[in-house]
């Protein structure tokens, strides 16, 4: 199996999303929006107080530049398969004589690829010169890092697939992506950093997916964890990998013979 | 064994059928009713290597769908489909780098690029050779007459342009075997007789087997020989083009122009109708009726002006063809 036709996509949707100037400006200035409407909320709250259960604001800020960070690079397209069974062009797709999950995954790296480096990377210059962001608790973690990172990402995507795959049956799964992604928001640390959640939830969401698609690589960067929790945490997001493609992959088998092509 | 062997394949999909106004979209919320259509009845066809075909049939007869099976994308409910010795819907990914598809209604050109970057991709997907790739581009190019878009984002064509370009972005990797369905939709005449020329070329010079699906006759007159017609998901006709004129089309009409008013005797098998200017319409069948008899009497016994014979145009057959299946239900 040849690779270049997937590194051909990825090119692809690159050039795609270079295409339209003024968006890209406009996507960075929103995702710095974003970044700095948090940021400002716990500024607030935090007032005067330099912690709050030992978490300190610059760990906060940190944080939230990290997870919305990724949240921007990752951004999985969950409307890859809906669209094109939506508008028929699922057609074409399956003339093509490549995987089409290797395609999807592609996509979706060469759109990362795009985010980081049009979203993640103004972004993060703007904060270190604004609000400052903490240095890496050392080299060593910084690595491990981008490992979990690229794991969590593995999560995300792979979560994103088999909801997607309902789409054979259903059609439109907007609501169904919504629910996913309020989930994904909050319980993942994204939106309410997962040390001000509950205890008892806490421990939950410590073996849930979402937790390990943000938090854990955050809490890895700021050096929260030790090695063996570390390891822990990444064989976590590889089992959750694991079991959520299975589960995908399988409505994807049973799906393809429910295919409906619309629109003539 | 045949190129393309089709075996007694049925396809039938769950569509929902839907109250009308608002009230009714309530009903169907808590009662969704729904109900199989059958597209395609057990169908069976063979097609040898080389052969052009031309697939037709009204809207909703099915075309489509046995395209779409044909080329791997939907799997039949039963029946067996070969091609080349693939199973296209169990091998799909070995066997579509093999085939080439043209949907009208669909482009499968990347919408914001440069057609050429759409087919620099195509060369990447399918892994064409260098050289391969040049020879087919510029070939295929200068034949369609593209040079003059071909660095224009696809979002800038005209309908005319993105099908050609269409067509070519289906042919790139030189498959042994292209479905064309409906590739002259909403093209203009121009434009129809340029992809006409186009895939009679392919056909004759390069022996690619090709299936063509089409509403407008005169692309299947000027590419085919052979012709399969579906209706409601039934084959009702497969066999030469010739034949079908020869079966169906008997009927032939007679205008003649007289110099004076004339009366007629009545003739047998024949309808006559009277015109302006002195003119009479005559129809027949022409296996019931001898035209060399029936044009020495009228010649032979009357003053006429002009005369004119003419026999149906296949468009008219068909919708003979079409009607007749629809009487008979």
């Amino acid at each position: 199996m040849s690779l270049r036709p997937y590194l051909a996509y990825a090119k692809k949707i690159f050039l795609n999303r270079s295409a339209y100037r003024f968006d890209n400006v406009m996507g960075i200035i929103s995702t710095c929006l974003q970044f700095f409407i948090f940021w400002e909320i716990y500024k607030a709250l935090y007032g005067t107080s330099t912690d709050i259960d030992g978490i300190t604001m610059p760990m906060v800020t940190t944080n939230f530049i990290l997870s919305m960070g990724l949240g921007a690079i990752f951004s999985p397209d969950d409307y890859f398969l809906p669209s094109k069974i939506w508008d028929g062009s699922i057609a074409t797709e399956f003339l093509r004589p490549i995987s089409f999950k290797g395609r999807m995954i592609a996509e979706n790296v060469g759109n990362a690829l795009f985010n980081l480096l049009f979203r993640f990377l103004p972004c993060l210059i703007i904060a270190l010169f604004t609000v400052g962001v903490n240095a890496p608790a050392s080299p060593a973690m910084l690595a491990l890092f981008v490992l979990s990172a690229v794991l969590g990402f593995g999560v995300l995507w792979t979560i994103s697939f088999a909801v997607q795959m309902t789409a054979f049956w259903l059609i439109n799964i907007w609501s169904l992506i919504t629910i996913k992604n309020v989930l994904i928001n909050v319980l993942s640390g994204s939106m309410i950093p997962l040390w001000f959640m509950p205890r008892e939830l806490t421990a939950i969401l410590n073996f849930m997916p979402f937790s390990s698609v943000y938090f854990t690589p955050v809490q890895i960067y700021l050096g929260q964890l030790s090695f063996e929790e570390i390891m822990l945490k990444c064989g976590i997001q590889l089992a959750w990998i694991i079991v959520i493609y299975l589960l995908g992959d399988i409505l994807w088998r049973k799906g393809q013979k429910k295919l409906i092509v619309q629109g003539g | 064994m045949s190129f393309i062997e089709v075996k007694n394949v049925s396809k039938t999909f769950k569509v929902s059928r839907r109250r009308a106004g608002a009230i009714g979209a309530a009903a169907n919320f808590f009662v969704p009713k729904f109900e199989k259509k059958e597209a395609v009845k057990n169908i069976s066809f063979n097609i040898e290597k080389g052969e052009a075909v031309g697939f037709i049939g009204p809207n909703g007869a099915g075309k489509s769908t046995t395209v779409k099976m044909l080329s791997g994308i939907l799997h039949p409910n039963s029946g067996e489909i070969k091609v080349g010795g693939y199973i296209p819907y169990k091998q799909r990914k070995a066997y579509v780098g093999k085939i080439g598809v043209v949907f009208g209604q669909k482009s499968q050109l990347q919408w914001d690029l440069p057609v050429i970057d759409s087919f620099e991709l195509l060369k990447a997907i399918y892994s064409v050779p260098d050289d391969v790739y040049r020879k087919n581009l510029e070939r295929f190019t200068e034949m369609l007459d593209m040079s003059g878009f071909i660095g224009q984002p696809v979002r800038q064509l005209s309908l005319g342009q993105r099908m050609r370009a269409d067509i070519v972005a289906a042919l790139l990797h030189s498959p042994e075997i292209v479905f064309f369905d409906e590739p002259t939709i909403g093209v203009d005449v121009v434009g129809k007789e340029t992809i006409r020329a186009f895939i009679r070329e392919l056909n004759r010079q390069d022996g690619v087997t090709m299936i063509f699906t089409t509403h407008d006759m005169r692309d299947i007159e000027k590419t085919c020989r052979r012709l399969i017609i579906i209706n409601e998901g039934e084959k009702i006709y497969d066999g030469a083009l010739s034949a079908l004129r020869e079966m169906y089309g008997t009927t032939r009409r007679l205008e003649v122009a007289f110099s004076e008013k004339v009366d007629l005797p009545g003739f047998e098998n024949v309808t006559v109708e009277n015109l302006e200017n002195n003119k009479k319409r005559f129809t027949f069948e022409n296996n019931k009726v001898q035209i060399n008899e029936l044009m020495n009497r009228i010649l032979g016994e009357y003053n006429v002006r002009d005369i004119n014979i003419s026999e149906p145009d296949i468009e008219t057959i068909i919708q003979k063809i079409y009607t007749k299946k629809e009487a008979e239900i």
